[in-house]
């Protein structure tokens, strides 16, 4: 009797676990992708950032992103200097922040492998101004790891960045904004 | 007369010319060549930079910064720029050094929590107060090398 007692807890802390670790958790990455393009016919423009920090929540859908705007690496250094000190000031603004959530989340299933897609919005403050952005969201889960890839478009007039009228034509009105991370629940 | 002139202007023409695309295409920062600004230790930095964050972008934003530490754990999971985490005294405070992908087979013969020194580019504190998902805050540095 007492055995079939403590049989019983123990199948009924291991389903308690199950139930934990299957029913949801914090998604996160501190090595995510954001890349921008600026594409006008007198000049090509992209940079990259690796070191984006990111997290979801699998139950509220809340997803959040933080970059050092400095991360950001264009292949020419001169255009990364002038970024940097001419446009995004970024050592006055150094941070480039999303709040927002995944409105969908409950379709996506995190346990079954596949491919889901769900709109994404939220605020994106960049020099201390916040717009809000929506776009669709992919979302590619694999063993575990969700791969998230979004694309949406910004106006660097809406974020206070300011462009000398000579430079105007070099820098696109719509920067495409692309992410892409690969996300693991308890990501230190 | 009007040939000197003549030979004269091209000369400053070319010149400036010369000086203009040296300057479009003047090469990315040699981490590896150029002298670190400031010695400190990892803990060192993340309270500087978590005290006073204005104050510490001011002193240390895109300085090279050679750093001692201990190496907490190696994060390959961006073939990009594979990272290396070294350790605060703080639980939620880290210093994350990126570095090339052509330094990765160094980095991998590297064993956790060795003591480590790291020479890169400083770029700041990320994470924030205000998003709850990302409490955790980094110091980071790009292009980094490999000391000892």
């Amino acid at each position: 009797m007492t055995m079939k007692k403590i049989a019983l807890a123990f199948t009924a802390l291991l389903s308690l676990f199950a139930f934990i670790n299957h029913s949801g958790g914090i998604y996160k990455t501190n090595t995510g992708n954001i890349s921008f393009y600026s594409y006008t016919p007198v000049k090509d423009i992209r940079a990259s950032n690796h070191k984006v920090k990111t997290a979801f929540s699998s139950e509220s859908g809340q997803l959040q992103f933080s970059c050092l705007i400095k991360d950001f690496e264009f292949k020419n250094a001169l255009m990364q200097e002038h970024f940097n000190e001419n446009y995004m000031e970024s050592t006055t603004y150094p941070k480039a922040t999303f709040d927002g959530f995944i409105t969908s989340v409950s379709a996506i299933d995190f346990n079954k492998d596949g491919t889901y897609t769900s709109e994404v919005t939220g605020k994106l403050k960049i020099k201390d101004v916040s717009k809000k952005v929506s776009t669709t969201g992919t979302f590619f889960v694999t063993g575990g790891i969700v791969n998230a890839k979004a694309t949406f478009n910004v106006n660097p007039y809406d974020y206070n960045v300011k462009i000398p009228k000579m430079i105007a034509p070099k820098i696109s009105e719509s920067i495409e904004i692309i992410v892409d991370s690969d996300y693991t629940s308890n990501n230190k | 007369m009007k040939k000197i002139a003549f030979l004269s202007i091209s000369f400053i023409l070319f010149g400036v010319l010369l000086f203009a695309y040296r300057m479009y295409n003047k090469p990315h920062i040699n981490v590896e060549r150029s002298k670190a600004t400031e010695i400190i230790s990892a803990e060192q930095l993340f309270e500087i930079f978590n005290t006073n964050e204005d104050s510490a972008m001011n002193q240390f934003s895109d300085q090279i910064i050679l750093v001692t530490g201990k190496l907490l754990s190696k994060d390959f999971s961006n073939e990009l720029e594979p990272q290396m985490i070294l350790k605060t005294d703080k639980e939620s405070g880290f210093i994350r050094c990126g570095f090339k992908p052509s330094q990765l087979k160094s980095l991998e013969q590297l064993n956790d929590l060795s003591i480590i020194k790291v020479k890169g580019i400083c770029k700041g504190i990320n994470g924030d107060d205000e998003l709850t998902l990302l409490k955790d805050k980094d110091v980071t540095l790009s292009s980094s090398i490999i000391i000892e």
